[in-house]
């Protein structure tokens, strides 16, 4: 089978394509654009293309089926409609999968199952990598917030910690935030900010 | 909906100057006015659109009018019925072809290309020569197939005796793409909505041939799609989704309010295009000289009132272009899916003049003309059509098949 992913994140599409190297015999193209691979498209011949929603070519690749001379094998389907809440899915999770041709639904289906899953993979993996750079940017907010009590209230690492700790649970907010609030009011009465 | 918690709203769009109802709803506070906690997202393609509206990931979207009436009739993808209670804009379309392409139809036919609107008969000769010269064809490209902007490339080149599916190739081309790809030679020419238009002349690499208006001096364009079912499940919030909407519209067509308008849309989270770009467009800026008319009308004569005549008109060329089957019932479909009925609740409330019939004769007004047929007299602007044709709902069917280039019957 000849799987098309047409997606402008590479890294994404990469994950998608080592995925599906697992699924049967198979041979598969990645481009960030259509129009990367519109040239060679009638020579790759591929029976499925997958495609990112976030890619703005899926306006053109749906006017595919309606082409005739341009291309002779049009795209036929959109995702599989015989299982409920697979196109919901599919669509929330931001790929879309079209059949070329007259493939089976069923094997089309493990195709867009796997590549689902793969950008799912690729949300939590970015989320994962969000949230350690918040905690490290929040770690280094308290670590200078920490200095500045050691500085001006003359305490021990120590001591400016539980300081800092006794703010946010008083506050009942998180300790990043108590410290960039901490380091914004000393650059406010140092007459840095205005 | 006041007093009760917001309800939560996530509508779609894409960049374009007709999403300004949206954009201004929210800008200044109309649907928070309502109750309504709107979440704009902006979408890459109107399949995303579509897609989203239908398996209720948004609750409603800018779409194309077309859109609306094919997916109710399962047509280009699932049978999802969807309705379209509001019209966001008349006009605001227009056919661009690159410089070099203008300049060879400038000496081929300079007559043709002296008239408003460029007449298509310049490019038929261009696409003549190129024939002898055994030059590849032109490649035109439009937003989607079920679009204005398709029909309205379609209707221009027809008329001059142009095949738009042998003469030319036509393709799909996202909106913010177009200039680039006609500057690139990928592409000669397309129909896309503002400010696309006048994007590719302020970049230098088209020209504007034709305006929307000049081809239908006030013609339908987008609208506000959500699903039937969705609209059955929330009518009051639909209601307060429509006033919000007529405030916004009426604010965004008064004279005074168009600067802020033009800042608003230019920002990164709307069209995403230098103001003066996005001003060209309301002005309707082509090469030299600015063409006179509506250009984007969103509120004055009675703009936002769903025409069943508009949706039968698009249902006419629908069948004209082969996109739907010949027995389709083409008043019963145009009057499953454009709803007003839903218009007129909405716009009693708010007080605002509505039109007391569902359809008129649409390119029978030579002249600027009043509606009497309306809660208080509404002022209407002249609607011809370039071709001197006349369409009327009941006679949709004759209208589609009248043609002589299309997929029914002659050709």
């Amino acid at each position: 089978m000849r799987v098309l992913i047409i997606d402008p994140d590479e890294a994404r599409a990469a994950l998608v394509a080592e995925g599906l190297a697992g699924v049967r015999p198979l041979t598969v193209h990645r481009a960030a654009a259509l129009q990367d691979v519109e040239a060679e498209l009638s020579a790759f011949a591929p029976d499925v293309v997958v495609v990112a929603c976030d890619s703005s070519d899926r306006d053109t690749l749906e006017s595919l089926r309606e082409a005739t001379d341009a291309n002779p094998r049009p795209v036929v389907m959109f995702v599989d409609r015989s299982t409920p809440g697979l196109a919901e899915a599919a669509i929330e999770a931001g790929v879309a999968a079209y059949v070329v041709g007259g493939l089976s639904p069923g094997r089309v289906r493990s195709i867009l199952e796997v590549a689902m899953s793969r950008f799912q993979l690729m949300q939590k993996l970015r989320a994962d990598l969000d949230k350690a750079k918040a905690d490290l940017a929040s770690r280094k907010t308290v670590e200078r917030a920490k200095g500045l009590l050691m500085k001006e209230r003359s305490l021990d690492e120590e001591a400016a910690y539980r300081l800092l700790r006794k703010l946010a649970m008083d506050s009942g907010r998180p300790l990043g935030a108590i410290a960039a609030d901490l380091l914004s009011f000393a650059e406010v009465l140092k007459g840095k900010a205005k | 909906m006041s007093g009760d918690r917001p309800i939560d709203l996530r509508l779609g769009f894409i960049p374009l100057v007709d999403c300004a109802p949206l954009a201004a709803a929210k800008e200044i506070g109309l649907f928070a006015a309502e109750g309504l906690n709107v979440t704009l997202s902006r979408e890459a393609s109107w399949a995303n659109v579509r897609d989203k509206v239908q398996a209720g990931l948004l609750d409603g979207a800018h779409m194309l009018g077309p859109m609306t009436l094919a997916a109710s009739l399962g047509v280009g993808g699932e049978r999802v019925p969807m309705i379209a209670p509001l019209a966001l804009n008349l006009n605001g379309s227009a056919i661009t072809v690159s410089t070099s392409l203008a300049r060879e139809m400038r000496v081929l036919d300079p007559e043709a290309m002296a008239a408003r609107p460029r007449a298509a008969r310049a490019l038929a000769r261009a696409i003549q020569a190129r024939r002898e010269r055994g030059d590849r064809p032109l490649t035109f490209a439009t937003v989607f197939p079920f679009s204005m902007h398709n029909y309205e490339l379609r209707w221009w080149m027809a008329e001059a005796g142009l095949d738009p599916d042998r003469d030319v190739r036509l393709t799909i081309t996202p909106p913010p793409r177009m200039s680039a790809r006609l500057k690139s030679g990928e592409i000669d020419g397309f129909c896309v909505g503002a400010p696309w238009n006048a994007v590719a002349v302020s970049e230098g690499s088209g020209e504007i041939l034709a305006h929307a208006s000049e081809l239908w001096r006030a013609g339908p364009d987008k609208v506000l799609g959500v699903t039937a079912d969705w609209a059955a499940r929330n009518p009051d919030v639909l209601r307060a989704l429509l006033r919000a909407l007529l405030r916004a519209q009426a604010w965004a067509d008064a004279p005074e309010n168009r600067d802020a308008l033009v800042e608003l849309l230019a920002r990164a989270e709307y069209v995403d295009t230098p103001a003066e770009v996005i001003r060209l467009s309301f002005d309707g800026a082509s090469d030299a000289a600015q063409t006179p008319g509506d250009h984007v009308v969103f509120n004055r004569y009675a703009a936002g009132f769903p025409w069943l005549s508009h949706a039968g008109w698009f249902l006419a060329h629908m069948l004209r272009w082969g996109q739907i089957d010949p027995s389709v019932d083409i008043p019963a479909a145009a009057r499953g899916v454009y709803r007003p009925d839903l218009y007129r609740a909405a716009a009693n409330e708010i007080g605002a003049p509505v039109p007391l019939v569902d359809e008129k004769l649409e390119g029978a007004h030579a002249a600027p003309w009043t509606m009497d047929e309306a809660c208080a007299p509404i002022p209407m602007p002249a609607d011809t059509f370039f071709d001197g044709r006349v369409f009327d709902l009941a006679q949709a069917r004759r209208y589609g098949a009248s043609f002589d280039i299309g997929r029914l019957g002659g050709a």
